[in-house]
Order: structure tokens, then C-alpha cells, then sequence
């Protein structure tokens, strides 16, 4: 299997405040993740899952270690032609439409404009956006412009997927539509990498998880395989973070 | 370079469509009015008066717009975060910030373009009542006069940009250009004054001088732009003057969005 994602020795800190204390949001992260995968990434607030994400895409920089996307670095703005990304509570421009944000994704990913009008189309059917699609995003609902990012996500076709936190002020749902969506891509080949903490949907659709506690990896495994002789997610993921916190302890 | 293009347009149709664009051009048609009724009330000088009042109106109401609309499209993108959907797509933080700047441009030559022809129809029927005023009125110098106001809107908010590429807060930015909008329009009388003190009888210290003439070259002389007095007493302006201020306009701007440019092209968005 290719591998598409790629995070080798990932360390980071970032300066808290003005003083030259430093808090290391992620410690020598090693991840690889195969095309067509659907990796759930999860963590308790704060653990650097989202610092994670945005080094793959290029908002922060690592201090060490290289991040890679289909084999190509992450700093490389080409890569991100294949790859669509979802924030964590995105917000979206006041004045422009769903239409309009939709245009700009596309036209920005270099999309002809056929194509970008009938992604639109779909997209927007998808998501149930349909009826808002002209109206200013600032009149959107929460859960509206959640579903209007994964809509921006997707424009392009992206072979890897990327979602921070994307069932976030989302309701059941939007939590269905979302997690069908996941499952569509997963169905037509796409890898897909995800945060969350609803661990019930990242049993769902997930093929492997990765637990990230205080910035370290500390377990990647297979769904099947940890979910094997009746134990929970929820019991792995405590059990997990229980472990992480008594190291620190010691 | 395709990337721009999409950039400036949503950049455009953000603060085209910004509330604070319908204040800041009610707040200029008021003006344009007043000048009808202070052409009014003064009966001398009416041509010179309404001229003036015309090209500071436009120039007021531009400002308002670099100083409210302009930083908040950058600073609200780095506030809000709105920044992730741009460069999550493949596009350079450089790329980011020339459309950005692209479409502030278009912003300013479409609100300057709407409110200089507001600003001509006012001047226009002046020059029918008062014909006798407006012997010396040269339409030329009136549109030069626009299209300086134009230059220097640019300029400033290409410095919006830089400050705002470093920054933390849109407040900060804001500051630092209304301060730069001050110096710059004052430094070309202050250099004056400190090199010529005895002309009105004061003695600045050799530091304070030297001050005044490193600031000189730091920030934009904005004063080059402003032919207001010009225009308004109809004298004409040699053509070398007008080719070097534009030149200086746009050299100075391009200079200054490359700088911000190389800012931010290391800066992280956590």
C-alpha cells in the first residue's frame, strides 16, 4: 500500500507568552498512513492532535522532523492540490455566499469553471446546503458552516482528506451526514485523516486509530485488532491516557 | 501567479459588501453637499473653496476606508483564522498577501473612482452657478489631483499590510498606520524646519535633526501626493514632478508589499 501521509520525528513547541518558557505541543510524532486508509487520531483538548494537522498543512512549521504528503514535502503548496483540509470551528468569510466560497476553493486549486459549477451542484446537495447557497455566510448557523468547510474540504476532488474535529457543533444529523460522507470516501479510495474525541463515530468508519497524549504518540493500532475480545474504545482510550499520565507521574 | 485572481476577488467582494462602505460613503455625499451650502455662505474664492473641499472629501472618505475596511480584511483573516481556508489550497503566504493587497486595490479604485465622479458632479454645478469663480478651474489638475489621492491611498495601505503581517492584533496595525499616515504628511515641513530653524528662530539639537532626516528617508513622504492647493488655484505641475511622484508611489508600494511578503512567508498560524 502507498503510503500518503507521512509524519517522521515531528517535534514542536510553541513560546507561551512573552516569557521564553516553551510547552512542546508534539514529541518525535512518527505516523505513516496508507492511501485509501481512514485514520481517526484521537486525544483528549490539548493533546496536539490539531497542531499535528496543521503542520501537514503548512500553518506551522516543525522544529525538527519533515512532514510528507504523497511522498512530497508538506511546505511544498503544490501538495495541497490533493489534499483537502476541514479546520476545527471553521469561520468563513461575513459577505461571501456558500456558492461564492465554493468558487474560490476550486478556482484557487486551479478547477475549470464547469467543473467547479457542477461540484457546487453536488456538494452543496450533499451537505444540505442547497437551499443557503446564496446567502452571506454570516447568516449560517453553526452546524450551516461547519457543513459548508467540509463542502470547501472537498471541492476539488482531494485524494487525501483531512478533518480536524469535523463533527464539532454539529447535531445527530449533521453527525450522520458527516460520518456518511467519511464512508463515501472511504469507499471511493481516498484516505482520510481525522481528529476527534466522539469516539462512537470514530468506531464507525475508522480502519486505524492513533491515540496522542501530552504530544506523544502513544498507541497506533488497528480497530479490529483493539476492539478484538470485547473491549471498547472508550476503555483503550482511558486506559491510554491514564498510562500517559502516570509516566508523567514517574 | 493564478492564484491571485481569486484571491483579490473575494477580497473585493468582502469589503465591497462591508457595512462600513455604505458609512463612509454617506459620510462623503454629506460633504459634498455641505460644499453647496460653504460655497454658499463665503461668496469669495467659491472655485478654490469648492475644489478643496471636493479633493478632501474624496481623500477623507479614502482614508476612512484604509484605516477601517482595509486593515480588517487582513487583521479579521488572522483574528478569526479565516486564513486557514487560503492557504490550505496551494498558495503561497506571498501569494496571499499580493491578492489580498490586489483586491485592496481594486477597493480603492472602485470607491475612489464612484466617489471622485460624486466629488466632479458636485464641483461641476458649482461651475455653473459661480462661472465667475471658476475662471481659473482646470479639470485636469482636478483629476491628476484624484488620481494622486488614489496613489497615496494605495501606498498606505500597502504599510497597512507590512504592519499587519507582523502584528498580533488589527489594533496594532491600525496605530502603526495612522502614525505613519501622520509623519508621513508632516515630514517633508518638519525636515524643512529643522535644516532652516533660523527662519522662524528656533535651535533643535544636532540629535533632534538628525532624527527628522532619518525618518525623511524611512517614511513615505506623503506630502508629494497631496496637489489639493494646486488644484484649487488651477496651477499647472511640471511633468517631471507628476512622473516622479508616481514613480515614487509605486516604487515605495512595491517595495513595501515585498517586504511584507518576506514577513510572512515565515510566519506560523497556530
Amino acid at each position: 500500500m502507498q503510503t500518503m501521509i507521512q509524519l517522521e520525528h515531528i517535534s514542536k513547541a510553541f513560546k507561551e507568552g512573552i516569557g521564553s518558557r516553551r510547552v512542546q505541543a508534539l514529541q518525535d510524532l512518527s505516523l505513516e498512513i496508507g492511501a485509501g486508509e481512514v485514520f481517526g487520531f484521537l486525544g483528549p483538548n490539548g493533546a496536539g492532535k490539531s497542531t499535528a494537522i496543521k503542520i501537514l498543512i503548512n500553518l506551522i512549521f516543525p522544529d525538527s522532523g519533515r512532514a510528507l504528503i504523497a511522498g512530497k514535502n508538506a511546505e511544498d503548496r503544490d501538495v495541497r492540490r490533493i489534499v483537502g483540509y476541514l479546520p476545527e470551528n471553521p469561520y468563513f468569510y461575513d459577505y461571501l455566499t456558500a456558492e461564492e466560497l465554493l468558487w474560490f476553493g476550486g478556482r484557487a486549486s486551479g478547477m475549470e469553471k464547469s467543473e467547479i459549477r457542477e461540484r457546487t451542484d453536488l456538494l452543496l446537495t450533499k451537505v444540505n446546503l442547497d437551499h443557503a447557497r446564496k446567502r452571506p455566510l454570516r447568516t449560517y448557523s453553526k452546524g450551516m458552516v461547519q457543513r459548508a468547510g467540509l463542502a470547501l474540504a472537498l471541492i476539488h476532488d482531494p485524494q487525501v482528506v483531512i478533518l480536524d474535529e469535523p463533527m464539532s457543533g454539529l447535531d445527530p444529523i449533521g453527525r450522520k451526514m458527516v460520518g456518511d460522507i467519511i464512508l463515501e470516501l472511504k469507499e471511493a479510495g481516498k484516505t482520510v485523516f481525522f481528529s476527534s474525541h466522539i469516539l462512537s463515530d470514530v468506531e464507525r468508519f475508522c480502519d486505524r486509530v492513533g491515540i496522542i497524549v501530552g504530544g506523544k504518540l502513544r498507541l497506533v493500532e488497528n480497530l479490529e485488532t483493539l476492539l478484538a475480545g470485547g473491549a471498547t474504545l472508550e476503555d483503550a482510550f482511558l486506559q491510554e491516557v491514564a498510562r500517559a499520565g502516570q509516566k508523567e507521574v514517574m | 501567479m493564478k492564484p491571485l485572481f481569486p484571491i483579490a476577488v473575494i477580497t473585493f467582494k468582502e469589503g465591497i459588501r462591508n457595512r462600513a462602505i455604505y458609512g463612509i460613503s454617506i459620510i462623503a455625499l454629506l460633504m459634498l453637499v455641505v460644499n453647496f451650502l460653504i460655497s454658499q455662505m463665503i461668496m469669495r474664492e467659491v472655485g478654490k473653496v469648492a475644489v478643496d473641499i471636493a479633493l478632501s472629501t474624496v481623500s477623507f472618505s479614502g482614508l476612512l476606508l484604509v484605516f477601517f475596511v482595509g486593515i480588517n480584511l487582513m487583521a479579521k483573516d488572522l483574528d478569526r483564522k479565516t486564513i486557514y481556508m487560503v492557504l490550505a489550497r496551494p498558495i503561497s503566504r506571498a501569494q496571499y498577501m499580493v491578492g489580498k493587497f490586489l483586491g485592496m486595490v481594486g477597493l480603492i479604485v472602485v470607491s475612489n473612482v464612484i466617489l471622485g465622479g460624486f466629488a466632479a458632479a458636485s464641483l461641476f454645478m458649482l461651475s455653473r452657478m459661480y462661472a465667475t469663480y471658476f475662471q481659473r478651474f482646470s479639470w485636469p489638475m482636478v483629476v491628476l489631483a484624484l488620481a494622486f489621492i488614489m496613489l497615496m491611498l494605495i501606498l498606505l495601505s500597502a504599510l497597512s499590510f507590512l504592519f499587519a503581517s507582523f502584528t498580533s492584533t488589527s489594533f496594532i496595525a491600525l496605530v502603526l498606520t495612522i502614525v505613519t499616515y501622520l509623519i508621513g504628511n508632516s515630514i517633508n515641513d518638519v525636515k524643512a524646519l529643522v535644516e532652516a530653524p533660523q527662519a522662524v528662530g528656533i535651535t533643535p539639537s544636532p540629535v533632534t535633526v538628525k532624527v527628522v532626516q532619518i525618518a525623511y528617508y524611512l517614511f513615505p513622504n506623503l506630502s508629494f501626493f497631496d496637489i489639493k492647493s494646486q488644484a484649487a488655484h488651477g496651477l499647472a505641475l511640471s511633468s517631471a514632478y507628476v512622473c516622479w511622484t508616481v514613480i515614487y508611489g509605486l516604487v515605495y508600494t512595491c517595495l513595501v508589499i515585498a517586504i511584507a511578503c518576506l514577513v510572512f512567508s515565515r510566519r506560523e498560524f497556530p
